[in-house]
């Protein structure tokens, strides 16, 4: 199979698996208990007013013409309109998405810093107290429940030593760079890091200590194989090696399972939002869930699944041209 | 099934190491205060009580709080700091902290345990029968695995609540039960019945059934060329009994493994959910540590000691996993811990 035929295959597939989460929304959203139109208008709301909206709204055509009426409306990006706030569902969320994306990616920046040395370091000094640390630290990152460990956070590094900011952020990093571009002033974005970073170490340590794990792991298997040993019989820097031909061959395994763990990342972001008051997509979804508010609930719910079928394939044509007997298989 | 082999390398590794030591002992620990809540707890975790100013409790014993508060207006005291009446203190509604830590922990174990023996119950089955087969069954299953391991689980769960409801179910506590007859130590005014969140359980079953579907399949798919299953097939043993008698027993000891790991998931899951308020029970440390979340710069211990618990369980759950991992199968890896 030639890598245009496999990326064209996977593309088919994605689209079958987003249309899959539409139904299920659909379905969900019909067998829910509660009447769309009180919950919009309220409880008080006469029964003229309520037949109205119904009728306005669509509630009274039969489910599939419901489904097929929302349906056509995705396909042209119409998510409808929000029932407790009554603005466009599309534009709730992409207002949404830097904050989200900013702190997910500042996550992934942490875990991956931390985590590659401290694996690395860990395998190739096995049985030391430096593996003993990196064990034990791994060990509390895979088993703290990540909001608690954002609260902790908070009380320690926030409240007590008071060297981060616990309120609501004031600037998100999209201004704070058009600051520095306009006046060449730093202290927005300054203001940013300050507030992103325990977010940020709250989302990714459950990350960190997965990769370390995994890094020490691959590592340990790696460094058993014959080709090192010959490098290094060959007289080749010990450094070298392992940076260069180990680690490389270590990272394989660890980017696979880290496109596994992308909904992982996506749901630790909505608990990381919910803790720090962070105005994310996540705080939208729990906001969306409290009020009921469907419409704004299916948005977010359906983006997320573009963005991860949309990564995901992503990651699969990088796979396909770094390693083409991915494709072939 | 489990060969002598298997067994020497458990008892090897867990004497040679501390960590699965440590891990067994924790998890003792935080089982024997699941099972004995009722005897070991000081005040019914569920009571509410309010506390002026020096802690004594408020209103005095007598009075109704309801003609209480209507004489003095508002109170504004309500967690009071940890004291020999209440060990660690109370929370936002004067509810004993140490016996809330103790009911918690039988949440999260039932949860953990009991959303694990559905995935499995689910997973399993359909894994070994994909493997099986191969063909049609196979891809159907696997491409539907695909978008489930795909989707955030939180996500997911989320949306599932939101449409059935929480539904607390209510076990009745046979501790209590046993003791209303035998006497054996539970202080008056103990819960009947303790609520277990029904629809997260089924909830957590169903957005981690498909690790077990994976690895299931996975084994199935290597067993169905071996020689003995070759040869059962051969004297026309049915496919069921194939399946029951040869390829489950032979694939069990990394799907043991998985659902270890699986239950340290279940938990923290559940823990998330409470903590956005969507479990159903308030005798859940999630749920606790969300309401110390206000009160966190003045009343700390209200949110860390139910945090605490919970780090404690899955430490302990996840030290045997690797204990299992390392001594049974070393195909399990931590690609498996996803939810």
């Amino acid at each position: 199979m030639s890598i245009a035929k496999f990326l064209t295959k996977r593309l088919l597939q994605g689209i079958f698996v987003l249309w899959g989460v539409v139904t299920i929304l659909f379905g969900l959203r019909a067998v829910s208990p509660g009447d769309p139109a009180t919950l919009m208008l309220g409880e008080g709301a006469s029964r003229e007013l309520i037949q109205q909206v119904r009728e306005a709204e669509g509630l009274n055509d039969p489910v599939y013409i419901q489904y097929a009426d929302y349906v056509q409306g995705l396909l042209v990006g119409d998510l409808g309109y929000s029932w407790r706030s009554e603005r466009d569902v599309a534009l709730m969320v992409i207002e949404r998405i830097p904050a989200t994306l900013e702190l997910a990616l500042a996550a992934t920046v942490v875990a991956m810093v931390i985590a590659i040395p401290l694996g690395v370091i860990s395998a190739t000094r096995r049985d030391t107290p430096a593996d003993y640390s990196a064990t034990l630290f791994s060990l509390l990152g895979i088993s703290t429940p990540n909001f608690w460990l954002g609260l902790m956070l908070i009380l320690v590094l926030g409240v007590w030593a008071g060297l981060f900011p616990t309120g609501r952020r004031p600037v998100g990093l999209g201004p704070a760079v058009l600051t520095l571009a306009e006046t060449g002033s730093i202290s927005e974005l300054t203001t940013w890091i300050h507030y992103i970073a325990l977010p940020a170490v709250t989302l990714g340590t459950y990350f960190t200590a997965l990769i370390t794990r995994l890094t020490r792991s691959g590592m340990i298997d790696e460094l058993g194989k014959p080709y090192v040993t010959a490098t290094e019989a060959k007289g080749l820097p010990e450094l070298l090696v392992r940076y260069k031909h180990v680690l490389r061959n270590t990272m394989i395994p660890i980017v696979t399972v880290l496109g596994l763990q992308l909904g992982t990342l996506m749901g630790g972001a909505v608990i990381t939002e919910t803790v720090f008051n962070w105005p994310g997509l996540g705080q939208r979804l729990i906001d969306a869930l409290d009020a009921r508010d469907w419409p704004l609930m299916q948005g977010i719910i359906v983006f997320i699944a573009v963005a991860f079928v949309a990564i995901n394939i992503a990651v699969d044509a990088v796979y396909s041209y770094v390693d083409p007997e991915v494709a072939l298989e | 099934m489990i060969s002598e082999r298997i067994k020497s390398n458990l008892s090897e590794s867990f004497t040679e190491s501390l960590l699965p030591k440590l891990g067994v002992a924790i998890l003792i620990c935080i089982v024997l205060f699941a099972i004995f809540a009722p005897i070991l707890a000081t005040h019914d975790p569920t009571r509410t009580g309010y506390y002026d100013d020096s802690g004594q409790p408020y209103p005095p014993t007598g009075t109704s709080y309801e003609t209480q508060i209507s004489q003095d207006g508002e109170i504004t005291e309500v967690a009071i700091e940890p004291s020999d009446e209440h060990l660690l203190g109370t929370n936002t509604v004067g509810q004993d902290v140490y016996s809330r830590f103790l009911y918690g922990a039988r949440v999260s174990l039932v949860v953990g345990i009991l959303g694990v023996l559905m995935a499995l119950a689910i997973g399993v089955p359909l894994g070994l029968v994909a493997g099986y087969y191969g063909g049609r069954v196979d891809d159907v299953l696997m491409r539907n695995a695909d978008v489930m391991l795909a989707f955030p689980a939180l996500v997911l769960a989320l949306a599932l609540i939101g449409v059935f409801g929480e539904s607390p179910v209510f076990v009745p506590d046979p501790i209590v039960y046993v003791d209303s007859f035998l006497d054996i130590g539970v202080a008056d005014g103990m819960p009947t019945a303790i609520p277990i969140p029904g629809t997260v359980t089924i909830v957590a079953a169903l957005v981690t059934w498909v690790w077990f579907a994976r690895i299931a399949r996975g084994e199935a798919l290597s067993l169905r060329s071996e020689e003995y299953v070759k040869a059962a097939k051969s004297f026309g043993t049915p496919d069921r009994s194939i399946l029951w008698r040869h390829v489950l027993p032979n694939s069990v000891t990394p799907i043991i493994v998985l659902a270890t790991i699986q239950v340290a998931v279940i938990i923290l899951l559940e823990a998330s959910l409470a903590y956005l308020g969507f479990s159903g029970t308030t005798l859940s440390w999630g749920y606790e540590i969300e309401r110390g979340q206000d009160v966190l710069r003045t009343r700390p211990w209200v949110a860390v000691v139910p945090g605490i618990g919970i780090m404690l369980t899955v430490i302990g759950v996840n030290l045997i996993g690797d204990w299992l991992r390392d001594a049974l199968d070393p195909n399990v890896d931590n690609s498996t811990r996803g939810a």
